[in-house]
């Protein structure tokens, strides 16, 4: 009896160090043979302390600090910051500007989705697709170099407008690219459709309802997966989303293979807008002049990110460096859904319903403190915050 | 007199350890493992591998040090790689490599041979039961749950050709199958024998058993250098002794080198595209593959292989 029970209670540690981990995290897996029966996460690995950093420096410094929360989005995390700051300095930014902003949000959406794919691929065993999708992936790497230098931190944005422009010569060669990326687009969708031994692995695996999906707060391509019909650039219209509207892209049977589905179709939607933006692209300058100070005040900004609702929090007390900036990123949102979706699952799907919510722990990691018992809130002041890190490392190695 | 018995002694000695069994098989299983990585690495649209790599690997791994982590049983833990390697060497032993008709041969040796083949399965499942890693459990216990769901498949294919040859003789199956192209005649057993030695070698799709994303490496995760090396090297040889197995019962014997590597690559180019188009199985479609597919087409050709041998006589 005592064996039986122990045997039940055997648990698999995947990470923080793990090869189906890109970034460090960690997961407690308890499985009976190869059957989940309980799964735990712990985050935190990868905290940076970028919040409270960014209340130490300029507004035009914490451009450059909010860019790298995300490898993947760089991009998506300075407009949100930028778009958010010229409301509060009540600046009105050129609608070329803002169309440039949106055709970099779509590429980088490119890059994302093709780079989830092939990771997705290969948590399956796949790798020959996710040998095929990086490559193609390549494609949208040298659009955004030629367009900014840059393949991977664009740093496209900067307060009041964007850096760099799109001229005549460069637009041909972009569309090529696209045309080429929408074929094999069109290709790979056929492969996950039909490839009986892919969908073994992604068919009804991870089902998760309309219903559920909003109990547990998912986000972005994973909930529109499961028929939430969600996407903040529709539902509240940012940088040019109003003159470059999208479509949805929903589909209700909420397993992985919708997922695939769903981030493969939204691919669609923006070439279509690229193809726009590249054929209407307003004139007007690329900059307007933004005060050093911004005017007192908060805001709140919402854009979809490749990955789902990214939220940010910015609040002024009217010096050159902002009083709080609080961000929110989607991955937090989805890895419940994670959890809650792994238990009852094989253990070899796991890792794959894990890639389906297209994970960033870095971009997640955040620290609260709050103590309960008295209901104080202590805020830390960044020297420190810092000190509490190299003490804590201290002892640990002691 | 007296010299005859040393040079038969000196001669079974070198067909032992330098040709065609040994140092000739161990060289041969890790050119094969280069092409076999070469030619996935170009259907996935990589560079691959330089042709010396997989000797590079194992000397660089002969050279590290071999950690025995604690709670293992340190006997085991060094004794099953070299068992593993020796059983894989052994099974070479009764077979024509290159050709060359093997000078040890006795009524059963295809069973031994398969038996053999087995040890090295068995050997990595013990080596991941020994270790306290939870991976390498796990690793270990789908490694035992596929050798039991491919092994019986793969042994009543290739008793097919015996069956028709009325022998469990390696040398008068080859006598029997020499210019017969048993693939033809019976291409159910041919396909079975194919992807059951894909099952055999871990290799994807079947390679659930070391699922990099899931447990790491498996049944392996706790080996280093000589005893990863030993076991790496044991995969190559029978990757050789499987690829010909395969070709001397079905593709019509091997009578020269010429043959011998024609046919085996051949099949090794089917292998790998097979590798690069599938998508990893999960143990539990592993084992309904072989159970639900594999065997019942297997016993199905065999019902109708002696009921027509039958009314044939």
């Amino acid at each position: 009896m005592e064996e039986h029970k122990t045997a039940q209670s055997f648990t698999v540690p995947i990470g923080p160090q793990h090869p189906a981990l890109k970034e460090p995290s960690h997961f407690r897996i308890t499985v009976d043979g190869e059957i989940v029966k309980d799964a735990y996460v712990r985050l935190g690995y990868a905290h940076r302390g970028i919040e409270k950093a960014t209340e130490s420096r300029t507004w035009t410094q914490n451009l450059y600090m909010l860019e790298r929360i995300c490898g993947i989005c760089s991009h998506i995390h300075g407009m949100t910051y930028c778009l958010a700051v010229e409301r509060l300095a009540q600046v009105q930014v050129s609608a070329r500007a803002q169309a440039i902003r949106v055709l970099f949000a779509e590429l980088e959406r490119i890059h994302s989705h093709m780079l989830w794919f092939g990771v997705t691929a290969h948590e399956a065993g796949f790798d020959t697709l996710f040998m095929y999708s990086w490559r193609d992936r390549e494609t949208v790497m040298d659009i955004l170099e030629e367009l900014s230098g840059n393949r991977v931190n664009y740093s496209a944005n900067i307060l009041g407008g964007v850096k760099f422009d799109v001229d005549e010569s460069r637009v041909e060669s972009i569309l090529d690219g696209i045309n080429f990326l929408e074929e094999r687009t069109h290709y790979y969708l056929e492969v996950v459709s039909t490839d009986a031994l892919f969908l073994q692995r992604t068919h009804e695996i991870g089902t998760m309802n309309r219903r559920e999906a909003e109990v547990l707060g998912t986000v972005g391509p994973t909930a529109r997966a499961s028929g939430v019909n969600r996407d903040i650039r529709i539902e509240a219209p940012y940088a040019a989303y109003d003159q470059f509207p999208i479509q949805i892209t929903l589909d209700d049977s909420g397993d992985l293979k919708a997922r695939v589905l769903v981030r493969l179709r939204e691919l669609f939607e923006s070439y279509r807008v690229i193809r726009q933006i590249l054929k209407n692209l307003p004139s007007g300058d690329l900059t307007v002049r933004m005060p050093r100070r911004i005017q007192q005040g908060e805001t709140v900004l919402r854009v979809e990110a490749p990955r789902g609702e990214l939220f940010y929090f910015i609040r002024s007390n009217g010096s050159d460096t902002p009083d709080r900036i609080k961000v929110r990123t989607p991955t937090i949102c989805n890895m419940m859904s994670v959890i809650k979706l792994a238990v009852g699952h094989q253990l070899a799907d796991v890792p794959m319903i894990l890639a389906g919510i297209d994970p960033c722990f870095s971009c997640n990691d955040r620290m609260v403190m709050i103590n309960q018992s008295n209901k104080t809130s202590h805020r830390w002041r960044w020297e420190e915050l810092r000190q509490h890190g190299i003490n804590y490392y201290q002892q640990r190695t002691a | 007199m007296e010299s005859t018995i040393i040079s038969n002694e000196l001669r079974n000695l070198f067909s032992l350890v330098v040709f065609p069994g040994g140092c000739f098989l161990i060289l041969l299983g890790l050119s094969y493992e280069w092409v076999d990585r070469k030619l996935l690495a170009r259907f996935q649209n990589r560079i691959g591998p330089r042709w010396f790599q997989p000797f590079a690997d194992i000397m660089k791994l002969l050279s590290k040090e071999e950690v025995i982590p604690d709670g293992v049983d340190r006997r085991l833990f060094i004794g099953l790689p070299i068992v593993a390697l020796t059983g894989a060497l052994t099974a070479g032993l009764y077979l024509p490599i290159l050709g060359v008709k093997t000078t040890f041969s006795f009524p059963g040796d295809l069973i031994v041979t398969l038996y053999m083949l087995s040890l090295l399965t068995l050997c990595m499942g013990l080596a991941g039961a020994n270790t306290l890693d939870r991976f390498s459990l796990i690793g270990a216990s789908r490694t035992l749950t596929q050798l039991f769901s491919y092994e019986s498949p793969f042994l009543l294919a290739l008793l097919g050709p015996a069956l028709f040859s009325n022998s469990w003789q390696i040398s008068e199956i080859i006598a029997y199958t020499d210019g017969r192209w048993l693939m033809l005649t019976q291409p159910i057993g041919f396909l079975v024998a194919m992807i059951a030695l894909m099952g055999k070698l871990e290799l994807p799709p079947f390679d659930a058993p070391e699922a990099e994303t899931e447990i790491v490496a498996g049944a392996l995760t706790e080996y280093s250098g000589r005893g990863l090396a030993l076991f790496r090297l044991g995969k190559g040889v029978e990757l050789v002794i499987g690829l010909t197995l395969v070709s001397t019962l079905y593709l019509g014997g091997i009578a020269n080198p010429l043959t011998f590597f024609l046919k085996t690559l051949a099949l090794l180019l089917i292998i790998v595209v097979l590798q690069a188009l599938l998508t990893r199985l999960r143990i539990d479609q592993t084992v309904g593959l072989w159970w639900r597919y594999g065997s019942l087409l297997v016993l199905l050709q065999w019902l109708i292989l002696i009921l027509l041998q039958g009314s044939a006589t």
